[in-house]
């Protein structure tokens, strides 16, 4: 099916063909001194002393939570939404997610209040993330974490370049920050990750994970020890590789102007949609401004109005998508928290994702606005009968 | 699966001695060179836009499916991804034992912990062929053995039709741990397709290699569907189905993973796949120019027959050493007299610090034996026949002092 408005839309220019081409001409394909440099940059970008590239935000979570510690018999709160990486994660380190309920369709981010009454004595952090592109109510976790001695883990799959209102950017505050260089994101390569950090321990530790937790090379020239290594744990592959980070060190400085292009559009969409009746639109206007915008939500009166009005979209070749509660997900059913999440459910029912890129002109803004203004009444039509 | 990116010599060759003392140009132990046209095939994806699984992925896995003559191919992140589908899709799980070399990449057992159950280490058969002893293998079996994974060490057949056999008798899975043999075979039939399923490696080092990738090979339905399942969060969709149809949304049905490749790798893939035969015949020259060069001297063992060379990818050159204790001190005359890379495929599994409680104390004394005098020489598709010369001159010069 070709869309008229795709969901999303990645620009490659020819700078970056050509960082990446130059990568592939030069041989040196797996982790070396590009990756080195997109690190540094990447920290520099961020504001954190440490960035270690990854194969994925999920790899990137997985390690975290390794590192910070969490195994077997361990639980981590995760929220309710948006992605289930976030809760498999936590299983892959053999702990248990506990899954916790969202604020509602006016934020998507987690309830630091849920959160609180669900930590026991497992409980070892909490793992928050910044739906949407908007930066969750960090203050109140780190707060809530400080108090229960819990680690707090920011999951920035969503929202890198997002901002508190002291200027900081989201994922530089909790234990580590987990970037996604997924191809739907702001700073999209591919497939890819970064973990921040401003501990040098759970730095040294992801990296050592992410490459099978092989010692480095020791140029040690007592003949009997030179040139091996040894394995000191259950490390992973879950290395980027050169042509990626050429090609993520290439968007880096673009990615600021991505953001404010996506804000744009955001701000554009939601002074032509905020009027519409039985539409309403997730956060404040304020929050626009330090949101890095992933993804535009948009929130109508039921599950069957989302679902119609999805359809009626559709046919007019606009893209949309959504994303369920994890608890309504076969894996999660019988996770922790999964029967007891009626705003996530809320949302998941309620909302859908219109298209958004930094691309986007006043025509594709329009030929969106457009066709939600028909395609809303049209597919709440049932409600009048 | 070979060397990480930690492993032997490559900052070696940057060292004083190397430069000062051998005027020579340095010969790495693997070198990389790609063609115009495999660099034309990733700017086309990258101008596309289009970065996530989608077409490209599915035309190289269908072009690799019938390379090896098999049903499915699904690509991942790597290897090691692929080892883990492989393991989860032979039903390995917490308790259970899968029988492993130690004379391989730690990858392969790795991935056998990533599900809860706990490798088993068997022998090789010795420097003639050091892959899996179909003996020792029917030894380690016990009730708790739920799978064997064999490596074709170095790009030639292990005994995989013994120890398919044997896995059959005994009602126990195999997998293939192709890491080595993107292209081999035994008998006329390709690696890869002999067990439930077959991982390879696109690594870096690789005779088919993109920087980061792998592939689960099978002719088996579920698993081939548990492993596309499963690379992509076990979600029953993806991006691309997502953006090709209008879908009401998704599910998630099981403990799924990111371990997807990505649409400039499979480009780069498709465009390398085409070449690869030409590549592999390279190598062979190469390898027999090495075996003639080498035959007759004294001091060190080449492993396989020299008829074993049509059927194998030769990914891996390998010598082993007489003396044990001559092995890092023949390496460092290698590189710093004559500016030659060399690395060691492998250190034993079983001794290093993660795995030594794990091993109980196992003796494997082949293994053992060649992980103290194995050294890889260099081999790459460009490689001349002056360079193998001369590495074959140092050698001989070597071992003579």
């Amino acid at each position: 099916m070709s869309w008229v408005v795709p969901l999303a839309d990645v620009k490659v220019p020819e700078e970056d063909v050509q960082a990446v081409l130059d990568c592939i001409e030069n041989g040196w394909l797996t982790m070396g001194p590009r990756i080195d440099r997109f690190e540094k940059a990447f920290a520099e970008y961020v504001g954190a002393p440490h960035a270690a590239a990854v194969s994925s935000g999920t790899a990137g979570l997985h390690l975290a939570l390794l590192a910070a510690g969490v195994g077997e018999g361990d639980e981590v709160i995760v929220p309710g939404l948006p992605f289930v990486a976030t809760a498999a994660a936590v299983r892959y380190a053999g702990a248990e997610p506990v899954l916790c309920d969202v604020l509602g369709v006016d934020d998507f981010s987690i309830d630091p209040e849920r959160a609180a009454a669900l930590i026991g004595p497992q409980t070892k952090g909490i793992a928050v993330v910044h739906a949407m592109g908007y930066p969750a109510a960090m203050s109140q976790l780190k707060a809530l974490c400080d108090e229960h001695g819990l680690f707090l883990l920011e999951d920035v799959a969503q929202a890198i370049g997002a901002t508190f209102d002291d200027g900081t950017q989201a994922g530089t505050s909790g234990l580590a920050g987990v970037y996604s260089l997924f191809s739907k994101g702001q700073l999209a390569v591919g497939e890819g990750g970064m973990v921040v950090t401003s501990d040098e321990a759970i730095d040294a530790r992801v990296r050592s994970l992410r490459s099978h937790a092989m010692t480095s090379v020791t140029w040690d020239r007592h003949l009997g020890h030179w040139n091996t290594y040894d394995i000191v744990d259950v490390g992973f592959n879950f290395r980027l590789d050169e042509p990626r980070a050429a090609l993520g060190l290439s968007r880096l400085p673009r990615l600021d102007a991505d953001i404010e292009g996506r804000r744009r559009v955001v701000r554009s969409y939601r002074e032509r949609l905020g009027d519409l009746p039985g539409l309403s639109l997730p956060w404040p206007d304020q929050a626009v401004e330090r949101s890095s915008h992933f993804a535009f939500p948009v929130v109508v009166r039921d599950r069957e109005t989302r679902d119609r009005f999805r359809d009626e979209l559709a046919e007019r070749g606009i893209q949309t998508t959504w994303y369920p509660s994890i608890g309504s997900l076969a894996a999660y059913a019988d996770a922790a928290g999964a029967d007891d999440l009626p705003r996530s459910t809320e949302v998941a029912d309620r909302h859908c994702c219109l298209p958004l890129s930094s691309s986007f002109g006043d025509e594709q803004v329009a030929l969106v606005v457009d066709a939600a203004r028909e395609a809303l009444p049209a597919a709440e039509s049932h409600l009048k009968v | 699966m070979a060397a990480g990116p930690h492993d032997a010599g490559v900052e070696s060759l940057a060292t004083d001695q190397a430069r000062t003392e051998a005027a020579l140009q340095p010969i790495p132990v693997f070198d990389l060179k790609f063609d115009a046209d495999d660099l034309t095939a990733v700017a086309e994806t990258l101008r596309s836009g289009w970065l996530t699984m989608g077409p490209r992925t599915a035309e190289f896995e269908d072009a690799y499916a019938a390379h090896l003559g098999a049903k499915h191919a699904v690509a991942v992140s790597s290897c090691t991804s692929a080892l883990h589908l492989a393991y989860l899709a032979a039903g390995v799980g917490p308790g259970d034992e899968v029988i492993v070399p130690s004379f391989t990449f730690v990858a392969t057992a790795a991935a056998v912990r990533y599900t809860g159950a706990t490798p088993v280490f068997a022998d090789i058969l010795g420097y003639e062929n050091p892959s899996l002893d179909a003996a020792d293998v029917e030894r380690k079996l016990t009730e708790r053995t739920k799978a064997v994974c064999l490596v074709h060490f170095g790009g030639y057949a292990a005994r995989v039709d013994e120890i398919a056999e044997l896995c059959a008798k005994h009602g126990v899975r195999l997998i293939e741990d192709c890491a080595h043999v993107p292209s081999a075979s035994l008998r006329g039939k390709k690696l890869g397709t002999f067990g439930l399923a077959g991982a390879f490696s696109f690594f870096s080092n690789k005779v088919l290699a993109v920087g980061e990738g792998g592939v689960v090979v099978t002719d088996d339905d579920e698993v081939a569907e548990f492993a596309r399942s499963r690379r992509s969060h076990a979600m029953t969709a993806g991006t691309w189905q997502k953006h090709t149809k209008h879908s009401a949304g998704y599910d998630v049905e099981g403990l799924g993973f990111n371990y997807r490749i990505d649409e400039p790798r499979s480009a780069l893939l498709l465009s390398r796949l085409a070449k690869l035969g030409r590549d592999i015949e390279r190598r062979q020259e190469l390898t027999r120019r090495y075996r003639d060069g080498l035959r007759d001297v004294a001091g060190i063992s080449i492993p396989f027959r020299d008829e074993d060379v049509a059927e194998s990818c030769c990914y891996v050159m390998a010598l082993f050493v007489d003396e044990p204790e001559l092995r890092d001190p023949f390496r460092r005359a290698l590189l710093d007299r004559h500016a030659i890379q060399t690395s060691v495929f492998y250190p034993s599994i079983h001794h290093f610090s993660a795995y030594r409680d794990l091993a109980g104390g196992t003796s494997l004394p082949r293994t053992e034996l060649a992980s103290r005098t194995e050294v890889t020489l260099p081999l790459f598709g460009h490689m001349t026949d002056e360079q193998v010369d001369r590495v074959v001159e140092a050698i001989r010069a070597e071992v003579q002092t």
